[in-house]
This record gives structure tokens, C-alpha cells and sequence, in this order.
């Protein structure tokens, strides 16, 4: 069986070696979130540079999902949006 | 009212004080040229924290004109001018140890003297406050009454809303002068002619006026982090070690100190300071001295391990050699007035000192005594006498 | 100080080629790469169980391999640190580094450095191009190449370059063919430059490919075609299109676009030559010249820095074999180019801090690059401005002047893993 991460509450399986983003995208997971944020997370660029794929990490610092490799148990949830002020 | 329809300013310095002259004077009826060696907000007002804090001052003449200056925001909020710009919100005084227990005691005593609000909170009060805050943390005072406001918005803001011409990319290498008279100011070898000119160039004033004695350049280092929150501060209120306290009161006087303060940006951001590296005027940052700060700053409030750096940056402020701003007539030169010195407290003085200057130009007394500021006070000194 | 290594930063082509270059050479080499192994986004590896569906050209596959090869023979001398972000160079000279397994930054000496961290990928930004469901066809490439697996559901590539032409071939490849190409250029309209590409041996060879690759599926390819917006639509989305002159909506899951490459440059220090630590840039990092020319322009800077530190460099016919990719990636061009539109309004062009084409236009004419960055606020969030850099650039008709000093990290780095760094690991 295939580890897991976790993306909010749900569970994605991942293989050993793929990443963050190659594992939520093959369980069509697009959309990084927050809900309604002004603009939403989502993997884009593939290789750090775009920093769209940003995900927060349970207890540590947030992460590229694009260049991390995925962790079974870790605890993943979106980045806060943008706010209201600049839009 | 000593207002002439021809009069010409050339103000020299598009950071917050010169901004904030030359709108002023503008909206007095002046026609304002206001000249900068980059552009509007290129110096200490692009590079620093929002603080418009009464808490941070030292006792004495500064405290007492901040709480002016921090007045004059909420007048010039509530008449629409800085409307949505300025936002009230608590400073929180923060100890570590008994010794530091006692300074940030003693500076409470000192602000409640100066008229200002000053409110105990123990720490389950400050825990609800600030969720996460350190585990050392032993004593805090809040100042309910500071604010905040973005430097380079309020520049922005006050250029926008008046008819000041402003020249970007144009550095004053003189001011020229005419039986003893400023008659303009020299720009690349332009002359644009002025009736008055005002000095508000930060540490670009040395240059112009001599003041090497006077004026010295004192970096700092920050950091800003990416968004805790979406659109709203991270935490309710400004934290200000005890360690900031002491290098504003003089205590400490050593470059490698950090006087730590961790300002949530209404972004949802956090700006955490700084360093104070006298003679220092490059706008360098190094990983020795940022990790100074961040460790620091984690010491004061874990949760920003959760946090990411986004950028490190540097500001130059500029220190009178007695601490207190330069602002007033110059002393032999006729036609000339001087706005500057402001340190670390430009952001929260800016607006009221270029207000006052303005009027000071007009002919008219400043809105609070500001005698103790007047340039004359260097007289002793080569490049004043 | 003749112990210490040349660090060379980024592990595709470029930076393989030159680090075993310097290292068959007798020099110590540090060489650092953000991904967990090597290869670059060119030659990125199915991970362990994943279908290899698209092998790519076989040239490329020996190329590597033999790069690949002499890295591993090297090993005594090459350095090999993985999972590693290069945060540039601060204000006291140190090279920085963030070890994404040791969670802390490090700074390390060097003698010399070359830059070799590839491209980024040119958006032309249109309304609703930041949405969940729009991807970089750069970035979708690099996935499908490490899982075997294509996006479920319809997809849409539209820009402009040949990458397009790739990508969709690779999808149509692995199972799922898009909806269709839309090419922004018009390639007929410019038969001479065109007769200039036909020239190009390997890269027409490879187009062929693709293109044979497309027809057996029969994915429509349309040149002067392009996207003009797009928004949410249920599950998916509505693409609306400009298709040979008529407006057409498309539905699709997945919306891959990209408008080129441009050097990955944002805040890398900068090529000097006569400085104390002398850096180089190579690769696409430098110069977009494409993958068999990033191999030359590696070993081009690897001597670079042996005549730097006095040694004698290999000799080559490099700067003939270059100027032929750049001729190439010049016609190219032309072929492609198509005039740049002006965004609408409410087009994002900043999407980390949300600023849209509206508030660039808002300010002053000649705003200063720090106005456009603090009153603008493009530039200053987490991607640094290494996308709407290049869009602003193109709306101005000139480049943005980078930050001076030069700024780091150049990347976001964890506030912890900052915090650990100490000055007494910095010589090792």
C-alpha cells in the first residue's frame, strides 16, 4: 500500500519519490485554496520559480508543493489568500 | 497670513517630510517644485516599519511631539486626506527579564506622565491578545492608543491629492545663493529658481548643508515575512521588545544590538526589525544579522516558525548628533529651512514636521513649539556658524 | 583558498556540463540543486513505479547519460548537495544556501560560481489566467515527465513557442490528446525566417515528430490563434478563444499556456568576471540557446573559470556551435512573434500580491522601478516579480532595473531554517 499525506482532512496516497503537487493533481486536486480567496493556490510553474504552489505545513514553514518531496503523515493545508486592502 | 499667490518652494527630498511640506505649502496656495536624487519614497520612508507610535519615544521632547504627530494622522484620517491609510492599534511593551521588567515599568511611568494611556495586562490577558506569544515573556504593558501607517502610501497619498510638480531623477548638487538669499536650487546644471528652498533630503542633506558633524547615517536591518493572515493584521498590536526600549533611551549604544520589534502588517504580513548600525549608509542585509533578529524574534513569538522570510531590506536613517530632529530656519542662510534628523520616527513625525515646516515657510507658527528643534541649536558647530 | 570549491548552482545540463568540466580539470567543485536528484526540468526522471511515456529525443537521452555518467566518475570531486536552494549572495559577500532536508540555512566559500538554474517560462497574461486549473505547459510538462500520468479531463495549450507543439505531442503521447494548439504567431508570414529554421537538423527532426505525434490524434493546430480569457465554469472551465479570427468558447479541465522562456535571472548575481569570487551564468540561465546548446555553454563557462583561477581550459569550437543556436532561437523568434496586445483592465498581472493591469496603468509615466515596486506593489511578492518582472517589462518596452544591492534570499526561505544560520559553519 501507498503512504499518505493529508490535504486538509483527505488523505492522498502518494509514491515513494513524487511530489507534493504530482500527488494532489493525480487525486485532481487543483485548486490549493483558501475557499474564496481573492486568489487561490494551484501548481503552475513546476519548478519553484512561480511560488503559486505554496502549501502550509502542519508545525513548520510552508512549502513549495512543485519541489518537495511528499512525507507519509504529513499535514498539509492552503496559504492564506490575499486580503481585501490591495484589491 | 504671509501668503504670497507667486511664491515658489523648491522642497529637496520626496520622502514623507518633503511630501508632506510640499502638499501642505500647495495647499496653501505655493507653487511647490519638489526634487528628488530617485524618486518619492526612495530613501528611510520606503525602507522602514509603519509605527506611528508614541510608545517607542524617548521621554521628553519627542514623546510629547509624537503624540502631536500621532494626532495629526487621525485629524488628517478623519478629513479624508489619510482616510483608510492610518489604523489605530495597540503597542504591546514586552519583557523578558526582571531587568528589562523594570525599563519597560519605568518608560510605562514616563508615557502616563506625558498624558498618554497606559494599560497593565498579565499575561493570561496577553496570551488572549497574542496566542503564541513566548514562553519568557514575563511582563507587558499595552499603549492603546499607537497606530500604524506604510510610509511610501502616505507619500504616495499626499502627492496624489495636491498639484506639487515632482521631479524624479533630479539630484540638487546646491542650493544657490544670492546676497545671502536662496534664489533656486541647482539641478544638473539647471538652475530652477525658488523663493524658499527646503531641506528634507535625509542623509542627502549632509551633502547639501555640511552637517558631516551633525548628521550621521545609522542602518537597519528588517525582514518581511509572507502573509499569517489574509487581509488583516496577524496579531492585535505592535510588539516592541524591551530591547528597543533601551537602544531608544540610549542604554545601548553597540551596532551588533537588536532592538526587536514585530509589526503585523495589515496584509497579514509580519515586518520584524532591526538592526542600529551606526556609519553605516549602504542598503546591504546579511545573513549574520538577519538570524540575529529571527532567532530573536522566535524567542518572542514561536508561531513565526511557521512563517517564511520574502525579503530582507535595509534603511538609512538619519541621527542628529543630540537625538533630536533638525527642524526650522537656517541659521544664516535666508530662504532656507531644514526639515530633518528624524531617525527611526520619521514615519510617525512626517506628516505634522512637513506640515509645520510648510508653515514655517508661510510665515506662520507651527501647530506645536518646536523650538527645541530649531537648526541655531548647531551654531558651535563649522557648517552652521 | 586554492582548496576551496567552485560552486555551481543548478544540476541540468548547464550545470552537469560544467561542473565535471572544472572537475576533470582537477578542481574541487560544490554543486547544489533544488530537486532531489539531477537532470534539470529537461531531463526530469520518472519517479520509482511511474510509466515513462514520452523518452524524448534519443540524442538528449545520450547526452544526459554520458553527463550523467562522468558526474557520477567525478564523485571524489564533485560535492553533491540536493534539496538544496541557492538564497544568493548577502551583503558580506557569503553564499547562502537553504537545505530543505536539514531544515537550515548555510553559507559556504567559494572560489568562483556558475549560475546555472535554467529558465523561467514567459506568460502573456490575459483574465482569468491565475485560476486553479491554468498551468504553465512548462510545468505540466515536468509533471507528466515524472509521473507518466496526463491531467484527467479535456485540456487546452495555447501561447506561443515551440514548447507547445512538445507538450501537446507528450499529452496526446500519454493518453490524453487536447482539445486543440493555439499558436499566437503566425509562422507563414514569415517565409524567410521559416526557410531559416528548416535548416536546423535535430530540432526539425524533433518538430516532425511531434507534429506526426499531433495528426495521428487529431489535435487541430492553430496558428493566430490565442486565449482571451478565461473563467470558472462548473467543474472546469470556459476558455474563451480567438480562433482564426472568430471567437469560439472552449470547456476544458486544464488550461496550459506559456509565451516562451526567459533567463531565470531575478536577483542572481551577476555575471563578474574580474570580482574577487568571479560568477558566470550558463545554460538557459543565461541565454535561452536550448538543451544541446546549454551542454556547450557549461563547458564554455567551466573554462571561463580555469582561465579565471590560471588554469588552461579545454579548447573548443564552442562560440561557433552557440552562435548557430542563437541564430536559431533568433529565426525562431521571428516565425513566432506576435505584436504584444494590451492587457484588459482587470487582467492580474502581479498574482501573488493581486495587482491587476489597472493599477500598473494608475501609475505615474515615469514611475521609478522602486515606485512600481512599493506603490505598485509589483515585484514584492513571493514569486520576487519573476513573472509580472517580465510582463511589466514588455508593457514598458524596456527591463525593470533589478533591485541594487542585489536582494536575498532569492527565494522564500523558512523564518527557522534562517534563524539557525551561524557565521562558525561557515568555513567547512
Amino acid at each position: 500500500m501507498n503512504p499518505c499525506f493529508y490535504w486538509i482532512d483527505r488523505p492522498v496516497s502518494f509514491r515513494p519519490g513524487e511530489t507534493i503537487a504530482a500527488a494532489l493533481l493525480r487525486v485532481g486536486i487543483a485548486d490549493l485554496g483558501p475557499d474564496g480567496g481573492q486568489v487561490r493556490g494551484r501548481v503552475f510553474c513546476g519548478i519553484g520559480a512561480c511560488q503559486a504552489c505554496i502549501v502550509a505545513v502542519a508545525g513548520e514553514g510552508p512549502v513549495e508543493a512543485c519541489l518537495t518531496p511528499a512525507r507519509a503523515g504529513l499535514r498539509l493545508s492552503p496559504q492564506p489568500s490575499l486580503g481585501l486592502r490591495h484589491d | 497670513m504671509a501668503r504670497s499667490p507667486s511664491l515658489h518652494v523648491a522642497v529637496i527630498g520626496a520622502g514623507i517630510v518633503g511630501a508632506a511640506a510640499a502638499h501642505f505649502l500647495a495647499a496653501a496656495g505655493a507653487r511647490v517644485t519638489l526634487l528628488d536624487a530617485s524618486g518619492p519614497a526612495a530613501g528611510a520612508t520606503g525602507a522602514s516599519d509603519g509605527a506611528v507610535s508614541v510608545a517607542s519615544k524617548r521621554p521628553g521632547p519627542m514623546m510629547d511631539l509624537a503624540r502631536h504627530a500621532r494626532a495629526f494622522y487621525g485629524k488628517c484620517e478623519a478629513d479624508g486626506l489619510l482616510r483608510g491609510l492610518f489604523h489605530r492599534r495597540s503597542t504591546f511593551l514586552v519583557a523578558r527579564t526582571a531587568l528589562e521588567a523594570e525599563l519597560v515599568a519605568q518608560h510605562g511611568t514616563d508615557l502616563a506622565a506625558a498624558g498618554e494611556r497606559v494599560l497593565d495586562v498579565d499575561r493570561p490577558a496577553l496570551l488572549d491578545r497574542i496566542p503564541g506569544l513566548g514562553d519568557g515573556v514575563c511582563f507587558a504593558l499595552e499603549i492603546p492608543d499607537d497606530g500604524h501607517a506604510l510610509g511610501y502610501e502616505i507619500t504616495e497619498r499626499l502627492l496624489q491629492k495636491s498639484s506639487v510638480t515632482v521631479r524624479r531623477n533630479a539630484p540638487v548638487s546646491e542650493i544657490v545663493m544670492r546676497a545671502g538669499q536662496a534664489v533656486g536650487v541647482a539641478v544638473q546644471g539647471e538652475l530652477v529658481p525658488a523663493d524658499a528652498v527646503l531641506v528634507a533630503a535625509g542623509i542627502g542633506s549632509v551633502g547639501l548643508l555640511g552637517l558631516g558633524d551633525i548628521l550621521i547615517p545609522r542602518k537597519g536591518q528588517m525582514i518581511v515575512t509572507d502573509r499569517a493572515s489574509a487581509g488583516r493584521p496577524a496579531i492585535d498590536g505592535h510588539l516592541m521588545a524591551a530591547s528597543y526600549l533601551a537602544a531608544k533611551r540610549g542604554i545601548v549604544r553597540d551596532n551588533a544590538h537588536i532592538g526587536l520589534v514585530i509589526d503585523p502588517l495589515v496584509t497579514g504580513q509580519f515586518l520584524i526589525g532591526g538592526s542600529r548600525e551606526d556609519h553605516r549608509a549602504d542598503q546591504a542585509t546579511d545573513a549574520r544579522t538577519i538570524a540575529a533578529i529571527l532567532r530573536d524574534a522566535l524567542d518572542l513569538y514561536p508561531p513565526l516558525r511557521e512563517r517564511r522570510v520574502l525579503r530582507t531590506f535595509a534603511g538609512v536613517r538619519t541621527a542628529s548628533c543630540d537625538g533630536l530632529p533638525i527642524v526650522g530656519p537656517h541659521p544664516h542662510l535666508g530662504g532656507v529651512m531644514i526639515a530633518t534628523g528624524f531617525e527611526g520616527d520619521g514615519i510617525c513625525l512626517g506628516p505634522f514636521m512637513g506640515a509645520s515646516a510648510a508653515r514655517m515657510i508661510l510665515g506662520e507658527a507651527p501647530a506645536a513649539d518646536l523650538s527645541l528643534l530649531a537648526p541655531r541649536r548647531f551654531a558651535g558647530a563649522e557648517a552652521l556658524a | 583558498m586554492t582548496d576551496l570549491p567552485v560552486l555551481v548552482v543548478g544540476g541540468g545540463p548547464a550545470g552537469a556540463a560544467a561542473a565535471v568540466t572544472m572537475a576533470e580539470s582537477g578542481l574541487r567543485v560544490l554543486m547544489v540543486e533544488q530537486r532531489d536528484r539531477l537532470g534539470g526540468a529537461i531531463h526530469r526522471q520518472p519517479v520509482a513505479g511511474a510509466r515513462q511515456i514520452w523518452k524524448g529525443p534519443a540524442r538528449h537521452r545520450r547526452n544526459w547519460a554520458e553527463l550523467a555518467g562522468r558526474v557520477e566518475r567525478a564523485a571524489g570531486r564533485i560535492e553533491l548537495r540536493t534539496s538544496t536552494v541557492f538564497l544568493g549572495v548577502d551583503g558580506e559577500g557569503r553564499f547562502l544556501f537553504d537545505d530543505r532536508v536539514a531544515g537550515g540555512v548555510f553559507a559556504r566559500s567559494v572560489r568562483a560560481a556558475v549560475i546555472a538554474v535554467g529558465a523561467v517560462e514567459r506568460i502573456r497574461p490575459f483574465e482569468g489566467w491565475e485560476l486553479p486549473g491554468v498551468m504553465s505547459a512548462g510545468g505540466a510538462q515536468v509533471l507528466l515527465k515524472e509521473t507518466g500520468q496526463p491531467p484527467e479531463g479535456a485540456i487546452v495549450v495555447a501561447g506561443s513557442g515551440p514548447l507547445l507543439l512538445a507538450v501537446a505531442a507528450q499529452l496526446a503521447q500519454a493518453g490524453n490528446p487536447p482539445l486543440a494548439v493555439l499558436e499566437r504567431g503566425r509562422p507563414w508570414r514569415s517565409p524567410r525566417a521559416l526557410a531559416r529554421l528548416l535548416t536546423a537538423g535535430p530540432q526539425l527532426t524533433e518538430a516532425i515528430a511531434y507534429a506526426a505525434a499531433l495528426a495521428v490524434k487529431a489535435v487541430p493546430y492553430h496558428a493566430g490563434s490565442e486565449v482571451l480569457s478565461v473563467r470558472e465554469s462548473g467543474e472546469g472551465l470556459e476558455v474563451r478563444t480567438r480562433i482564426g479570427g472568430a471567437e469560439r468558447l472552449l470547456r476544458a479541465r486544464h488550461l496550459l499556456i506559456h509565451d516562451g522562456l526567459e533567463p531565470n535571472r531575478a536577483g542572481m548575481p551577476l555575471p563578474a568576471p574580474e570580482a574577487k569570487i568571479p560568477v558566470f551564468h550558463a545554460g538557459d540561465g543565461r541565454e535561452i540557446l536550448g538543451a544541446d546548446a546549454a551542454i556547450l555553454d557549461g563547458r564554455r563557462a567551466a573554462a571561463a573559470v580555469l582561465a579565471s583561477l590560471g588554469r588552461a581550459a579545454p579548447v573548443a569550437q564552442l562560440d561557433v556551435s552557440l552562435s548557430k543556436a542563437r541564430d536559431f532561437q533568433l529565426a525562431l523568434a521571428e516565425v513566432l512573434h506576435s505584436p504584444a496586445a494590451l492587457p484588459s483592465p482587470e487582467t492580474l498581472l502581479c498574482r501573488c500580491e493581486g495587482r491587476r493591469y489597472a493599477d500598473f496603468a494608475a501609475l505615474p509615466a515615469d514611475a521609478s522601478a522602486r515606485e512600481i515596486r512599493l506603490m505598485g506593489r509589483f515585484g514584492l511578492g513571493v514569486c520576487q516579480g519573476r513573472f509580472c518582472g517580465p510582463m511589466i517589462a514588455e508593457l514598458l518596452g524596456r527591463p525593470l532595473p533589478s533591485a541594487n544591492p542585489p536582494r536575498w534570499p532569492l527565494r522564500p526561505v523558512s523564518v527557522a531554517a534562517l534563524a539557525k544560520f551561524s557565521i562558525d559553519e561557515t568555513e567547512s
